[in-house]
């Protein structure tokens, strides 16, 4: 994540981009009950063609949005066209070219996806939160 | 610039390929001597800071006090030793790259001129 100092946004855009509908489904109602304004997609395309027309506070990826591990590629360019932004990446259980790869794409933090998506959705917000108080994450 | 590692010919490298890119750069020989740097509070665009110097790891404190600043300076972290520990102790610090030596140097050097670049428009975007 870039080093700039956390300014957040007026309108709580959240980008989730999942290929699995039900896990899109799952998190759709947790992020608009906590005030965001969550914008689904379910492939790239859809993903970058949200990111034309909004401006992202909070963005969720899946590491592997096709079979390829695409997430990567695109939380380097939502890292590059929303620096501020808290980038949540729902990945394997991570090895340490994985831990590096979040790093070197900007990627805030990292999630299983062995975790139901409620439980890596209050961990999200939980962790948003604390970076947007000005805290950091444990 | 601040570039730290407990290494000699490794700072004289990179101060010298970082003042080309037109860096003012400060060096340091060890973590300790770096946080000493930051505390004086010379405000700096980027920190390189090598991992283990003068103890295991002792290049995440001072990235821990590089983060504290206000604006943080971009962080990237340079180690021979990376290690699950450590990698997933500067992703939470929210290190901004980390490179495993012998890292490419072009490919280094991208990387910074990336970040800081970002930085100054993220910078321009919020004021």
């Amino acid at each position: 994540m870039p080093s700039v100092e956390y300014i957040p946004l007026k309108s709580k855009n959240a980008l989730v981009v999942h290929s699995d509908l039900a896990i899109l489904s799952a998190l759709q109602p947790i992020l608009s009950q906590r005030g965001f304004i969550p914008i689904l997609a379910r492939d790239l395309p859809t993903a970058l063609l949200a990111m034309a027309q909004h401006r992202f506070e909070l963005c969720i990826l899946s590491m592997a949005i096709t079979e390829k591990s695409d997430g990567w590629a695109l939380a380097a360019v939502l890292r590059m066209c929303f620096p501020h932004a808290f980038v949540a990446m729902i990945a394997p259980e991570p090895d340490l070219l994985m831990l590096q790869t979040a790093i070197n794409t900007g990627v805030t933090q990292l999630y299983l996806a062995s975790d139901p998506p409620a439980v890596n959705a209050e961990a999200i917000l939980r962790d948003y939160s604390r970076l947007a108080a000005g805290h950091k994450l444990q | 610039m601040l570039i730290v590692d407990d290494e000699p010919n490794v700072c004289f490298t990179l101060k010298l390929i970082f003042e080309q890119e037109g860096f003012e750069v400060t060096s340091a020989g060890s973590a300790a001597e770096g946080i000493e740097v930051l505390k004086a509070r010379r405000k700096f665009d980027v920190v390189l800071t090598d991992l283990h110097m003068e103890k295991e790891d002792a290049g995440l404190e001072l990235a821990r006090r590089a983060k504290e600043l206000s604006p943080p300076p971009v962080l990237i972290v340079l180690t021979g030793y990376a290690s699950m520990h450590n990698v997933r102790a500067a992703l939470d610090l929210h290190v901004d790259h980390f490179a495993v030596k012998p890292m490419e140097l072009p490919e280094l050097l991208e990387s910074v001129r990336r970040l800081a670049g970002l930085r100054t428009d993220a910078r321009s975007a919020g004021s």
